[in-house]
């Protein structure tokens, strides 16, 4: 798998994000294309739902709830009905017995080329690098997908997943990997890219997708796309696989609508996908057209273990990617720092979740999770802004908190840190020493401190110890005139009441 | 109506004239403000950095301190959202810790939430209050005029005052308010996360300045004593003539409250 999304582990952000900030075209790029989602976002809601928007995301949080509290009765339902429409449904529990079994379906049909369409879980799961093994060709043919696969690149947003790219780069990879002609108009570009692979769409023996719901009372797959990319490979090859995580069921279609409403709105501002298309069952007698046989690979892949856990939630989630737009961390560092095909602020929850359920999941081996992502619930300012923009109202920051409970009680987070915290909390127990504290603080910045501005505050340019970070590219301005106190108490004395003592 | 000031330790070591500021809005309101002197911190850092426990010691000391009070009152957002969210969650439900916290947080309020919400004041009317022992000062003939902008402390948002502030100065007459676009991005502060990954807390900081100046303001009001730290401090290392203050010094100023440093 590419490094980018499937480092070393454990994984050190920090490089990364550093790397990231200084440069200049990613900050452009991200930085452009996440503010204008965002803001598309909070544009469209506003106008077509106004104040029901609220309502509509609890319908769909409350929706997906439900769902998952009743996981085990759909699941039997969804393959009680997918089989009665002659497609084969498979369970996976981890992400190599989900590629077995495809490996397996390729080789009964002696496959050697393959279509795909965007997918999340197979990124996860590494399909691609085992399909290429195996000798089966696969072509990405979500544009932003393919870009990435003829650049031995990887995708760094889960919707929009070459955020981090333009057309220029675009048109450099088609001269050097298509021998197409230099052009950066986006409709000559996705025409060559059209060109490239529409051959190949009818030659390939499988075709490959995700989904974004599983609908329990039909059996069948909801895809949503806005290439029509999804369409042609269910059309064109004779074997189509479908790939999705377990927490993708509903009940059924009657549970659709306010998904719909929801996906598009909030990850592209568009009131729904340009294709919302359904799978259920191969080619019936007497139809043209669709594939001879439709397989379903429900992949666990320590989504159980998930759902066992006080992070359940978490697997409301949509893929809608409105919350790495609202992210300012993720506009800051783009998706690849999160080491993870699953990046912003729900990539630094579900990631370390999905590795230490999966840990658990697989005898001997240990239950990694945060050991192997130390900073991921650090990076964040903790701001709520992906709760905000959450459709079905996952709160991201109370997971990020409960993480960093987990990375102290588990010994991954800086001793120093820990120290100087618990002596402020043993300070804060003792109001007169705290205050003292506060004034040998404000003592040091009389001293040493710079005085310039207003006067009232003095200005630290390096500060000791744990402030040393801080002084790092800012000054520390502390008032060192009055203190507060002494002011308040200076003034016309009045009757003391009770609570006011120590 | 017993009003306790929180003065949280942020404002008590940074920003003491946000602290006053308060305390004279409010009295200009005709609220009298106690200190309780026992107070320190609200643990919001232990809280915030994986130690739940610390962070129900100084939660248990909070409730306690503020139980004689029927309303508490902060200049910082960040404080006030962490004693009205966070609190509930440390301790067990039906236990008696969370009755007290739960009990605290019903009554704490950020100070401009405070005056239009709690005292339900228009701020267009708040020029015309007077209050017997506030003025000090000399209420200048003209209040400022300097352009300011207001960025708002991001846990406003969880308790619905994200974007609040900047509405109530301009009803208030505190000069020129300009939009700061953008507003809703966090500055960058975060609590340790400023130190933990600086060079990304940086360039979040740094993009509020530009957003800044591209409006031409000359004074910032962050309604969180933490962000005004750091983009200050910020401001300061690149010698950008700013000023930062909180929403209070504000208030305190257009009113003639405070005089306006020169
Ligand atoms: S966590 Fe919420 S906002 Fe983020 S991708 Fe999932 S559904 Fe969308």
């Amino acid at each position: 798998m590419n490094e980018l999304i499937a480092p070393a582990l454990p994984f050190d952000m920090k490089p990364r994000a550093r790397e990231a900030v200084r440069d200049l075209k990613l900050q452009q790029f991200v930085g452009n294309a996440t503010h204008l989602k965002d803001t598309q976002r909070g544009g469209i809601f506003g106008r077509d739902f106004g104040p029901d928007y609220d309502d509509l995301r609890t319908v769909a949080r409350d929706t997906k709830q439900y769902a998952l509290d009743h996981l085990d009765e759909l699941l039997e339902r969804f393959i009680a009905n997918a089989e009665q429409s002659g497609a084969k449904v498979h369970a996976a529990t981890t992400g190599r017995e989900a590629c077995d079994i495809a490996l397996d379906i390729a080789r009964a049909h002696a496959a050697k080329s393959c279509v795909k369409s965007k997918s999340m879980v197979t990124e996860e799961i590494g399909l691609l690098p085992a399909f290429e093994a195996a000798g089966i060709k696969t072509l990405e043919t979500d544009l932003g997908e393919f870009i990435l696969q003829i650049d031995g690149d990887a995708p760094s947003h889960i919707v929009t997943p070459m955020i981090h790219k333009d057309r220029v780069a675009t048109a450099k990879s088609f001269v050097r990997e298509l021998g197409a002609r230099y052009t950066e108009d986006p409709t000559e570009l996705t025409m060559i890219a059209r060109e490239h692979m529409r051959g190949l769409y009818r030659a390939a023996d499988i075709g490959v997708s995700g989904a974004n719901f599983l609908l329990a009372d039909e059996g069948s797959a909801v895809i949503c796309t806005n290439e029509g990319n999804f369409d042609l490979s269910v059309g064109g090859p004779p074997v189509h696989i479908v790939f999705v995580g377990i927490e993708k069921l509903i009940r059924g279609a009657r549970d659709l609508a306010p998904f719909l409403k929801l996906l598009a709105r909030s990850g592209t501002a568009q009131p729904l996908t340009v294709y919302t298309s359904f799978v259920r069952g191969p080619r019936r007698a007497g139809e043209h057209g669709g594939p001879k046989e439709v397989h379903f690979v429900l992949v666990d892949a320590g989504r159980v273990g998930v759902l066992a856990s006080e992070k359940r939630d978490l697997l409301r989630c949509i893929r809608c990617g409105a919350c790495l737009n609202a992210c300012p961390v993720y506009r800051k560092v783009g998706g690849h720092a999160y080491g993870s095909m699953y990046a912003g602020p729900i990539g630094a929850v579900l990631t370390p979740e999905l590795e230490r359920a999966q840990g658990t999941a697989s005898p001997g081996q240990p239950a990694a999770g945060l050991t192997n992502y130390p900073d991921l619930p650090r990076a964040s300012s903790l701001c709520g802004a992906c709760y905000e923009a959450c459709p079905v109202k996952i709160d991201i920051p109370k997971f990020l908190l409960h993480d960093r409970v987990r990375l102290r009680a588990q010994g991954l987070s800086p001793k120093s840190e820990a120290r100087v915290l618990a002596l402020w909390r043993w300070l804060a127990e003792r109001p007169a020493l705290f205050r003292l504290a506060i004034g040998a603080v404000r003592l040091h910045a009389r001293m040493l401190g710079r005085k310039d501005g207003d006067g009232e505050r003095a200005w630290l340019s390096r500060a000791p110890g744990p402030g040393a970070g801080w002084t790092q590219s800012r000054d520390l301005g502390i008032a060192t005139g009055e203190s507060f106190r002494d002011w308040f108490a200076s003034r016309e004395p009045r009757p003391k009441k009770p609570g006011g003592s120590q | 109506m017993r009003v306790a000031l929180f003065t949280t330790c942020l404002a008590e070591a940074l920003a003491p004239r946000a602290l006053k500021a308060t305390v004279l809005v409010l009295e200009h309101c005709g609220v009298a403000v106690e200190m309780p002197t026992a107070q320190t911190c609200c643990g919001q850092p232990m809280l915030s950095n994986g130690l739940p426990a610390d962070a129900a010691r100084l939660a248990r000391r909070m409730s306690e301190i503020f139980a004689p009070y029927d309303a508490v009152v902060t200049p910082s957002g960040s404080c006030c959202s962490v004693v009205r969210e966070k609190y509930a969650g440390l301790f067990a439900e039906g236990s008696r810790d969370r009755a007290a916290v739960e009990a605290l947080a019903a009554k704490t309020f950020e100070l401009v939430e405070f005056l239009e919400t709690k005292l339900g004041i228009d701020p267009a009317t708040l020029r015309a209050k007077t209050c017997s022992r506030a003025s000090t000062a000399t209420p200048p003939a003209t209040t400022t005029t300097a352009p300011l902008n207001c960025h708002d402390a991001c846990h406003l948002r969880g308790i619905h005052r994200h974007g609040c502030t900047a509405p109530f100065l301009k009803a208030a007459g505190c000069g020129d308010v300009r939009d700061l676009p953008d507003m809703a991005q966090c500055c960058g502060f975060g609590g340790m996360f400023s130190t933990q990954f600086p060079e990304v807390s940086t360039a979040l900081g740094e993009e509020k300045l530009a957003h800044v100046a591209s409006t031409g303001a000359s004074t910032l009001v962050a309604s969180d004593t933490g962000c005004a730290a750091h983009l200050a401090g910020l401001a300061h290392r690149k010698n950008v003539a700013l000023r930062v203050i909180s929403p209070a010094e504000a208030l305190a100023e257009s009113l003639g409250l405070m005089e306006i440093p020169a």
